[in-house]
């Protein structure tokens, strides 16, 4: 009966002071695909469970994460929200945490974790060193660089791209050496390459997540290694700047080169659906979405500390296939996420969830 | 002193100062030019092996991980901190990067770095050539010549005002007071003293010694001045008394220190003038030694002369002080002038004379030998003239000596 009436009163007056309130620092630009698809799918989830959310965009300005925290620490405290979801870009977390900490206002940390050793001894464990902060969730991005090299690995076989030497040539353009996330990606990679045993990584460099200069340092690559046909790469926009290079050598992605990216822009759905991309797994940034139903689980009584653990790192991704594209563009291709029912997945609203299952591919079904 | 155009000694040695610093700072611009050139040849040395060693294994990775931005940054970075003129790095894959001066693009290549593939051995992957930059030794001998050039000016400069402050204050102005001092010193101020108003110092310097030189020479003026006086009066007091010896000697005289001939007749005519004038009494003894031509024939000239000196100093002796007169008429006649003195009493006076004579020997060569006189007395009358009176007297003595010799004869009127 609480339930409901909380349930009721969240889904009439959102806006009410009592409403749980969130506030999600993202790092990406506020026209950045795979940031607004994430941003929406909170929005969702947030409109579902009756919390009050405020999206504040750090548009890739890393610094400007950092200081978004501080105002929030500023702000009176009627006006400070229940919870900051954040983000550990660029390194930027552990600063975040260590303001919101002072100003004692609950965070919590998706999309990424703490992963150098370093950062760790810095922050502790979650509500520890620093008590307000409740945990983290992250998408299991090495699952990601796995899945689609892999993938890559067994088209280009099958197309016989073989270089002089009879191993299959492979360039790699990740995202960037601080963000554990792209680290996580490369070594996903890298297990696979380990796996298939006739592959060279000839080499991989950084292309700081955009087009333009994955684009410039493919042609570089290119001409640096010509028996290189294989391009795996951290994230679309990257792997769309090397086919754009690639094409500008005379060359067609798909037959006589072969691309691999993350994330589900329509674009890439689409490039998955015509060939010119070889793999392309996505689906993780559902991530900020999860944390949202996590913590409200948190905010009605239900710790996730006890059943889940203080710091998660969930396979989220799904391996996409031209029909699975197909139906996420029909599903979600205008990123709109208000579908899905998150209250499916909320312990408080569902008892029946014993654990939680943040699998993407369950959305497609 | 010429009149030349006045230059004080602070001004010449400002002058002189300033003509030496620009001769060193002749030397000192030759100087660092050699040494800008030296310094400049090194340090693009130093900066190629700097270059060789920091720069291309930090190039190597940028171009590896194909980071142009970074790359860029770089060539810019190395064309700021090492004053190179301008860079170009040829990338393998063709690409292009340049920093630096664009202008110097098309000059000389001075040096040429092979870039090689981080790890993986003899693999190249692009090439760093550095232009020349001739800009850099005229910068580099322009901050050291300006720097070098003005620290010395200014140096010198100070010095100068601190000679120039040190000599007015020390030199000039108390050697002007000075100056001023000795041109408006007058006889009748030479002892107003020389005071230098200085500030005070320790140490005697010129200047005092100057002020102490002129003080003593003041001191030695005045007392010269002094002394000058006295001395004026003994010399006039000696010139006097020489007037008068050679006004006596004139007069008198030399053997027998009677009045000559010459002044007889002057001082003769003065005495009858006063006679007639106030109408007084005056007789004169015209005496003559007798035997006198026998004496000078037998015993010598200068034995006569002894007898006119005896004759001369008895008459003197005898005859009355500031009164009666003595003249040697000549050869061994003298006559004795007797103002205020009738014939009565003159004849008294010849009388005592030719006794006194007659009882008196003149003692020669201690061999007295007897000596007498003849004396012819007259008394001058009115309106007769002194040739008449001695006339008459002579006259007088002729008769005398006509008579036999020492004695006594009035003259007959």
């Amino acid at each position: 009966m609480r339930h409901v009436v909380l349930w009721l009163t969240g889904w009439l007056c959102p806006q009410l002071v009592f409403a749980m309130s969130v506030v999600f620092i993202n790092p990406g630009k506020s026209d950045e695909v795979y940031w607004v698809s994430a941003a929406r799918a909170m929005e969702a989830a947030a409109k579902s469970l009756g919390v009050s959310l405020q999206v504040m965009y750090a548009e890739r300005d890393h610094p400007k994460a950092i200081e978004i925290a501080r105002t929030i620490a500023a702000r009176t405290p009627a006006l400070r929200p229940d919870y900051v979801v954040f983000t550990n870009d660029y390194g930027t977390g552990p600063e975040i945490m260590r303001v919101l900490d002072e100003a004692r206002i609950k965070h919590f940390m998706a999309f990424s974790g703490i992963f150098e050793s370093a950062v760790r001894q810095k922050v502790g464990l979650p509500r520890q060193q620093y008590s307000a902060w409740l945990g983290s969730l992250e998408p299991k991005a090495e699952e990601a660089g796995y899945l689609t090299a892999r993938e890559l690995i067994q088209v280009a076989r099958r197309a016989k791209a073989f270089g002089s030497d009879g191993r299959l040539h492979m360039l790699a353009v990740s995202g960037d050496r601080s963000t554990p996330t792209s680290v996580r990606r490369s070594e996903g990679m890298r297990r696979a390459i380990a796996e298939a045993g006739d592959v060279v990584l000839d080499q991989e460099i950084h292309g700081a997540w955009g087009r333009e200069k994955a684009a410039e340092q493919a042609a570089w690559l290119y001409q640096r290694h010509p028996e290189a046909r294989l391009i795996w790469a951290g994230n679309d926009l990257m792997a769309f700047g090397a086919m754009q290079s690639w094409r500008a050598r005379g060359g067609k992605p798909g037959k006589d080169a072969w691309f691999s990216a993350i994330n589900t822009s329509s674009e890439a759905m689409t490039a998955i659906q015509s060939g010119e991309l070889s793999a392309l797994a996505g689906g993780h940034f559902i991530a900020g979405a999860w944390a949202l139903v996590m913590l409200y689980d948190y905010h009605h009584g239900r710790d996730f500390a006890q059943e889940e653990g203080l710091e998660l790192n969930q396979s989220m991704f799904v391996l996409f296939s031209p029909t699975q594209a197909a139906r996420f563009q029909k599903r979600f291709g205008n990123l709109d996420f208000h579908s899905i029912d998150f209250r499916r997945f909320s312990k408080v609203l569902s008892p029946q969830i014993k654990r939680y299952d943040f699998s993407f591919s369950q959305l497609l079904n | 002193m010429p009149d030349t155009h006045f230059r004080s000694i602070a001004q010449t040695l400002n002058a002189r100062i300033w003509r030496w610093a620009t001769a060193c700072a002749m030397l000192i611009v030759l100087g660092q030019t050699m040494v800008s050139w030296q310094e400049v040849t090194s340090r693009f040395e130093n900066e190629l092996l700097d270059i060789q060693e920091t720069n291309i294994p930090l190039l190597s990775v940028s171009v590896w991980d194909i980071e142009p931005k970074v790359i860029q940054w770089q060539l810019d970075n190395l064309t700021e901190r090492h004053s190179l003129g301008f860079v170009r790095l040829t990338v393998e894959s063709g690409q292009i990067f340049v920093a630096g001066n664009a202008s110097l693009a098309q000059s000389k290549v001075l040096r040429t770095f092979d870039v090689p593939a981080p790890d993986r051995g003899t693999r190249i992957i692009g090439h760093l050539e550095i232009m020349e930059n001739p800009g850099v030794f005229f910068r580099a001998w322009m901050q050291r010549v300006g720097v070098a050039v003005l620290a010395y000016g200014i140096l010198t400069l100070m010095i100068c005002v601190l000679v120039a402050y040190v000599l007015r204050r020390e030199l000039e102005w108390p050697l002007r007071h000075i100056a001023r001092f000795a041109a408006e010193l007058t006889p009748d101020r030479l002892s107003t003293p020389l005071t230098v108003e200085r500030p005070k110092h320790r140490h005697q310097d010129e200047i005092d010694l100057v002020v102490t030189g002129f003080q003593t020479l003041q001191q030695g003026l005045n007392r010269h001045v002094a002394n000058l006086d006295e001395r004026v009066r003994e010399r006039t007091r000696e010139l006097e008394e020489a007037m008068l010896s050679i006004q006596r000697l004139s007069q008198v005289d030399s053997l027998t220190g009677c009045v000559n001939r010459r002044h007889f007749n002057e001082r003769i005519l003065a005495e009858a003038e006063r006679v007639g004038r106030y109408e007084r009494k005056l007789s004169v003894l015209f005496c003559d030694i007798d035997h006198f031509k026998q004496i000078n024939d037998t015993l010598g000239h200068l034995a006569g002369d002894e007898v006119l000196r005896a004759v001369g100093r008895i008459f003197l002796m005898q005859v009355r002080d500031d009164v009666d007169w003595v003249a040697r008429y000549g050869g061994e006649e003298f006559v004795v002038v007797l103002p205020e003195t009738g014939q009565a009493e003159a004849m008294a006076t010849g009388e005592r004379l030719r006794e006194i004579l007659a009882s008196t020997p003149v003692e020669l060569a201690q061999c007295p030998i007897p000596v007498t006189i003849s004396i012819g007395v007259a008394e001058l009358r009115t309106g007769e003239s002194v040739n008449e009176l001695l006339a008459r007297a002579d006259t007088a003595l002729y008769a005398a000596k006509a008579a036999g010799r020492n004695r006594v004869l009035m003259a007959r009127g």
